[in-house]
């Protein structure tokens, strides 16, 4: 009974099933047109929220110009702030100690890497607002040699955070009181999550029972080098062809 | 003309440590001094099979592996680290297998020759 209608209007989302169409749909998918979530079980973001975030993103690109480059919204109401590795520490001071936004918990420091960028590496900085219950993230860029200043003046909590950043992926943090490996063995070579990095890893750790001692040996991996094509010739995700973008620029003034 | 050039393509960059070449060099020479002066003290604590000859042989070839690295930021970054692997040794953090793990006595040569290869089931 109640199933009904939910049913029929499945359907009646469903795009039309000829191959022309879909083709077309495909084609002109850069098109960003914005849907109405329908679904029941979506979460919808709210809009008075939105709002809000918005507004507070745009306060704080003019209050520092200099470091943020990008205010954008993503998942429909996660704040996210793309600022200039100069500014980490003035960026998050200010979210710290600005009286409206008090974003006094640094709930984690994340990395990813892009080997196809200029600067392959992100850093993104997941801030919370006790406060005003609220989150907001933080990201910025780097490569593998240039050094981003540690933020562990402003958050203590990234002691450990930039260390395990410093482990995984090899990105220096200037001024960090005490940077070492936090995760990998002593001895350990190299960043495990870079992309280069492969899955076995280099190097082999048995227990050697001539020598009485745990030795290290080079991995012979069964091919030499591996391209991972990760495109394919087929639509994986269907579902989603006209789903809204994963993130949305707020607009601000910039001279 | 050719300066020109060339000062286009160099990239304005953010140092790590060191500001110029001489500075680089300065810190890798006292990163190795300070490796060579607490060589004794490891094979002593450490308990390891090696002669201090033979660490200090090891140490040079380990810094001497590097030695075609040019970049000042590249040069910083493994002083860096060879900095953390030092404190590493020095406090005991590592054990001795991390020791004799840079003297890689268990792994057994490539074969090179036509014979050893075909023996190894390699080619």
């Amino acid at each position: 009974m109640l199933l009904r209608p939910i049913l029929s209007k499945l359907v009646r989302n469903r795009p039309l099933n000829s191959p022309l169409i879909q083709n077309a749909s495909r084609v002109f998918s850069t098109e960003v047109e914005k849907l109405e979530e329908t679904r029941p079980t979506v979460r919808k973001p709210n809009p008075v929220a939105r709002g809000q975030l918005a507004d507070f993103g745009k306060y704080v690109a003019e209050c520092m110009p200099k470091y943020i480059q990008k205010i954008q919204i993503t998942a429909g109401d996660e704040l996210e702030l793309l600022i200039a590795p100069e500014g980490v520490v003035p960026v998050l001071q200010f979210l710290k100690d600005h009286h409206n936004a008090q974003f006094t918990n640094l709930s984690d420091i994340a990395g990813m890497d892009v080997p196809a960028r200029p600067y392959r590496f992100e850093i993104i900085y997941n801030l919370l607002s006790v406060r005003f219950n609220s989150r907001i993230r933080v990201k910025t860029y780097t490569d593998e040699l240039t050094p981003i200043e540690s933020c562990n003046d402003v958050h203590k909590a990234a002691n450990w955070y930039e260390r395990e950043i410093w482990d995984m992926y090899g990105v220096f943090f200037s001024n960090h009181p005490d940077l070492r490996r936090i995760l990998t063995d002593y001895g350990f070579e190299g960043h495990p999550f870079r992309k280069d990095f492969p899955l076995s890893g280099y190097v082999e750790v048995r227990y050697d029972d001539e020598k009485k001692r745990v030795v290290v040996e080079p991995l012979e991996l069964a091919q030499e080098f591996r391209k991972f094509e990760l495109s394919a010739p087929w639509e994986q995700f269907p579902n989603f062809r006209n789903a809204n973008p994963a993130s949305e620029e707020v607009p601000t003034d910039k001279k | 003309m050719t300066s020109q050039a060339v000062r286009k393509t160099l990239k304005e960059v953010k140092p790590i440590l060191s500001l110029n070449r001489d500075e680089a060099r300065r810190r890798v020479l006292n990163l190795y001094k300070t490796w060579y002066r607490q060589l004794p003290y490891i094979v002593q604590t450490y308990d390891i099979p090696v002669s201090v000859d033979k660490c200090k042989k090891k140490l040079r070839e380990e810094f001497t592996k590097y030695s075609e690295s040019n970049d000042i930021r590249l040069v910083d970054m493994l002083v860096i680290k060879g900095q953390m692997e030092l404190k590493e040794v020095v406090n005991v953090w590592k054990q001795k297998g991390h020791i004799m793990a840079y003297f890689k006595d268990t792994v057994e040569p490539k074969p090179k020759d036509f014979l050893s290869k075909f023996l190894n089931g390699k080619d």
